[in-house]
């Protein structure tokens, strides 16, 4: 449980797998399955969708709130924090026998957090559904824990820290986000800075502050999909849910100014890996009315997919990079277009950065192919019914969907936009968006002698 | 449902001689389960990863008409691939279509599979990419993964599952595009052959495929010579010194029971009660963890669960004919390190000694019999069971869990606790940037220190008095220290 890294790779997946998809008609649905999106009057909001698994019901709790609501200073990490200690128990349902009504239920369950978003999610069998949503409902509005039970968690969390510092890449990811922003909450990575992880313990009175602040109905969405009855479910979410109190606070997000120059960095790292370059640029935030937004997925897929040229030449046939790739992640703020490498001799890395440099130019100065265009827009119309295999990957994509606009509706609107990109929109984008005044280079490279050979 | 269809293709697959497991659906979605009975186990001596990378040439390289530009090219409008997994014994490739797109995208795997390019400088960037997977990937970038694979490495020592599936550095560098090419001809088989389809595929697909694959060559089956792993005199570790923040540990021995042996039910119920994978419920998870937030989780195995860090459920498709034991203990903070440990192996005695409690084993068998349906939720995954239950002659999965589960009592599951687990002779991997240090304290007979961010509760500070000083039975001169660049060299 509470496995926020592996909360962010899924949320990361997901950005892969299901971003805008194109339908020839742009007013075909491409989201298969019916749904209906009911307000209580708290404001929680109830997103129920019936699908053919049998026996079994998902459901994922979805709290608007991540490591961008973040705003105090010395506190950044306790969205994450908080999705542990969500499993700390209330007085009618202590940890234990939380777990074991879990248990009992043979239900899979965990939760991730995000830039935007916090989730809880939980798969089993169909008649188990009333009790764990009351069960639920209990702990997003009584939760109770003292302040030695807070330490302990604070524990678990610099664990988590620990298990993923063995990755260069975590720590690449955290030095970019440094560098690039100044102000707003992106600059800092889900996990939190470290000196604030290791500050945790002493924070209580803040942990409570933040949930009073965040746990409420209007930040919170609740998916359920599977093996139901949308009728029945609206009236168990209204007996145990419905008496949940609206909240008042309302975050006032740090707004990033404008980038003044190109900036740069670099990570010595202590032990052996292969040289790792990632080239990024302020770019916007997640739209479905806006093509921007969309044009900048398209641009990573044609400019640094496996079928890209660049790919092929640096990748395939030079053999200079044993990887590279591009994302255009979706986020509620402006947030990184992120072209990342990884090159197989540190004496390689200006030329593979100069690699990139030349295709942006190309895709600044020409057009993109048209044939190439479709290529992309279809992909993107078979992977996304490849990406929803049961009620829980189908509550899975909607839960990512919810964080960012609180509907799914906004899947078919973003895929419509996808579906009408031309290559002048492509082209437009790379120029207003992958320009030196919005740029950040972050390196890593071992330590000289070990340095990657091959 | 899923049941009654399972066994459908168990039932056909028995009169055929290319074995075939099919789950027709009426999904939109076709998954290919492709397998060959065969992997690192017959790799030659000095050759390992041969299996792998033969593989990896499959599905990364081109075919005899198509570059790999031109796949990956042609595969991507489809939004599908083909990916391949490679263990001892069984070797899989997989994939994914709408079926829309199926008949254009068998043709790519037809070819990929039967008629392979064996392209030079496809085989150079593939070789490459395995080296840097060990490298970079293995003893760079996984403290974790790397634990778990020298503790099996030294568990099978001298045995053949005594090489890493995936390979190693040196013997990597050495393979050659003909032994690849020879290794193909001899393991990839007719008989070696199980196919694998589920979802809205046409009738007549699956016959098509068979009729394709039948010009493969024909051959006995690869036959591996029986597994027996050493079985250790004493408790050993083996500390891999790499510079890391804190200190993975992986520790086990094997068991002499698989999946369709008389204990394999008993055994994963206490797995399910002790550490079930990823799940905060485990005894071990709770009494590490949660009650003295020491990391981020400690779970039991009884079978080989390889990239559990990235997967919340078992991959299907790795079988074997030996397991082990394995107690997983994720990242712990250096001054906890020794501490933790003994924390485990105190839990371990315990299990042993007392067995599953009353109050416990009713609910862990509740949880079981219905977890197993989550297990094979997608079709994917129901496909991937079905093949394992062909493989070890069991009866579908899910049936087979929940029929074996019911009839059990917890006098039956403790006594194959005691009968299959123990405390002693256990095979204990670190790594950790200070190994002499951990040695030293590892062997000491002092008390290991642990300090709380708040004090626990009583009964846990008079538990830590017996867990400081609790002895793991490791003597000074069964402790090995290894560079971590001499893992899998």
């Amino acid at each position: 449980m509470l496995d926020s890294a592996m909360g962010a790779l899924r949320l990361l997946l997901w950005i892969c797998a299901a971003s805008p998809l194109f339908t020839a008609a742009a007013q075909n649905k491409v989201f298969p399955y019916p749904y209906a999106q009911e307000d209580l009057p708290n404001g929680l909001r109830l997103v129920t969708i019936p699908t053919d698994a049998p026996n079994l019901v998902s459901v994922y709790i979805v709290v608007q709130t991540g490591s961008r609501n973040e705003v105090d200073r010395g506190n950044t990490g306790f969205a994450h924090l908080f999705e542990h200690m969500m499993f700390r128990g209330t007085a009618k349902y202590p940890p234990e026998k939380y777990g074991q009504v879990l248990q009992q239920a043979g239900a899979a369950s965990n939760a991730y957090t995000s830039d935007d978003l916090t989730v809880y999610h939980t798969t089993f069998s169909k008649e188990d559904l009333p009790v764990i949503l009351a069960m639920e409902a209990d702990r997003f509005q009584s939760l109770k824990y003292s302040p030695e039970v807070f330490k302990t968690e604070a524990g678990a969390v610099l664990g988590e820290y620990n298990k993923n510092s063995s990755n260069p890449q975590s720590k690449l990811a955290e030095e970019l986000r440094k560098t690039a922003f100044d102000r707003h909450t992106y600059q800092h990575t889900t996990m939190g800075f470290l000196p604030d992880i290791q500050d945790m313990p002493n924070q209580y009175e803040y942990s409570l502050k933040f949930f009073d602040r965040y746990y409420r109905p209007e930040y919170t969405t609740i998916v359920v999909t599977g093996d139901i009855d949308a009728k029945k479910v609206r009236a168990l979410v209204d007996q145990s849910w419905g008496g949940w109190k609206r909240g008042t606070y309302h975050p006032d997000i740090p707004v990033e100014p404008d980038q003044a120059g190109a900036r740069e960095s670099h990570v010595d790292w202590p032990s052996p890996t292969l040289p790792l370059l990632t080239v990024a640029f302020r770019a916007p935030a997640y739209s479905d009315t806006d093509k921007e937004w969309s044009a900048l997925v398209a641009l990573a897929r044609l400019a640094f997919s496996p079928t890209s040229a660049l790919y092929q030449k640096l990748v395939v046939t030079e053999q200079k990079a044993d990887g590279i790739n591009a994302s255009m992640p979706a986020r509620v703020d402006p947030t990184l277009f992120t072209i990342s490498a990884r090159v197989k001799r540190v004496e390689d890395m200006s030329y593979v950065r100069a690699q990139i440099f030349a295709t942006i130019e190309q895709f600044q100065q020409q057009l993109a192919a048209a044939d190439q265009l479709k290529a992309i827009k279809s992909r993107e119309r078979y992977q996304f019914p490849l990406g929803l295999e049961d009620s829980d990957s189908v509550a899975d994509t909607v839960a990512g969907f919810v964080g960012l606009r609180r509907t799914p509706d906004t899947i078919d609107k973003s895929f419509a936009l996808f579906g009408a990109l031309t290559p002048e929109d492509i082209r437009a984008a790379a120029r207003k968006y992958l320009v030196e005044s919005r740029r950040t280079i972050v390196t890593l490279t071992p330590p000289a002698t070990s340095g990657g050979k091959r | 449902m899923k049941i009654a269809i399972a066994i459908f293709a168990f039932a056909a697959a028995a009169f055929a001689q290319v074995r075939t497991v099919t789950l027709p659906g009426k999904s939109a979605v076709v998954n290919l389960r492709i397998v060959f009975t065969t992997g690192a186990v017959v790799d030659p001596p000095g050759k390992s990863g041969l299996a792998k990378l033969t593989a990896a040439m499959l599905t990364g390289g081109g075919t005899k008409d198509l570059t790999y530009k031109q796949v990956v090219d042609a595969m991507y409008p489809m939004a599908t691939s083909l990916g391949s997994q490679v263990d001892q014994e069984m070797t899989v490739f997989t994939g994914a279509t709408h079926v829309d797109n199926l008949d254009a995208y068998y043709k790519l795997v037809r070819a990929m599979l039967l008629e392979p390019g064996w392209r030079e400088e496809d085989f150079r960037r593939l070789k490459d990419q395995a080296v840097n997977a060990l490298r970079t990937g293995l003893r760079g970038a996984n403290d974790e993964e790397l634990g778990k694979e020298v503790l099996y490495a030294k568990v099978y020592a001298g045995s053949p599952y005594g090489f890493y599936s995936q390979g190693a550095v040196s013997a990597l560098e050495g393979i050659t595009l003909d032994e690849l090419k020879a290794f193909y001809k001899q393991h990839y088989t007719q008989s070696n052959l199980i196919l694998g389809f589920a979802g809205g595929y046409p009738a007549a697909f699956p016959a098509q495929v068979k009729k394709d694959f039948a010009g493969l060559t024909e051959k006995d089956e690869t036959k591996v010579a029986a597994v027996k792993p050493k079985a250790l005199d004493h408790t050993k570790a083996t500390i891999v010194e790499k510079n890391t923040r804190s200190v993975a540990y992986s520790l086990g021995f094997p068991i002499d029971v698989k999946r369709g042996d008389a204990d394999y039910p008993a055994l994963l119920l206490m797995q399910s009660y002790f550490g079930p994978h990823r799940m905060s419920t485990g005894r071990l998870f709770q009494r590490i963890r949660e009650i003295r937030g020491i990391n981020y989780g400690d779970y039991a195995y009884i079978e080989y669960f390889p990239r559990g860090m990235n997967m919340f459920q078992p991959p299907t498709n790795i079988v074997r004919s030996s397991q082990i034991f394995q107690i997983w203990i994720r990242p712990v903070e250096e001054p906890a390190a020794v501490y933790t440990l003994r924390l485990a192996m105190y839990e371990l005695s315990k299990l042993i000694q007392e067995g599953i409690p009353a109050e416990d084993f009713d609910r862990t068998k509740e949880f079981l019999t219905k977890y197993v349906n989550v297990l094979t939720s997608t079709k994917d995954a129901e496909l991937g069971y079905a093949i394992d239950s062909l493989y070890y002659g069991t009866p579908p999965y899910v049936k087979y869990v929940k029929d074996a589960i019911a009839k059990l009592t917890r006098e039956q599951v403790n006594a194959a606790i005691k009968k299959h687990l123990r405390a002693d002779r256990v095979q204990i991997v670190a790594v950790s940037r200070n190994a002499d240090a951990l040695k030293k304290q590892l062997v000491s007979a002092d008390a290991a220190p642990i300090q709380y961010n708040s004090p626990p509760p009583a009964a846990v500070l008079d538990e830590d008095k017996k867990v400081g000083p609790w002895s793991i039975g490791l003597r000074a001169q069964d402790v090995e220290i290894i560079p971590v660049d001499s893992v899998f060299p």
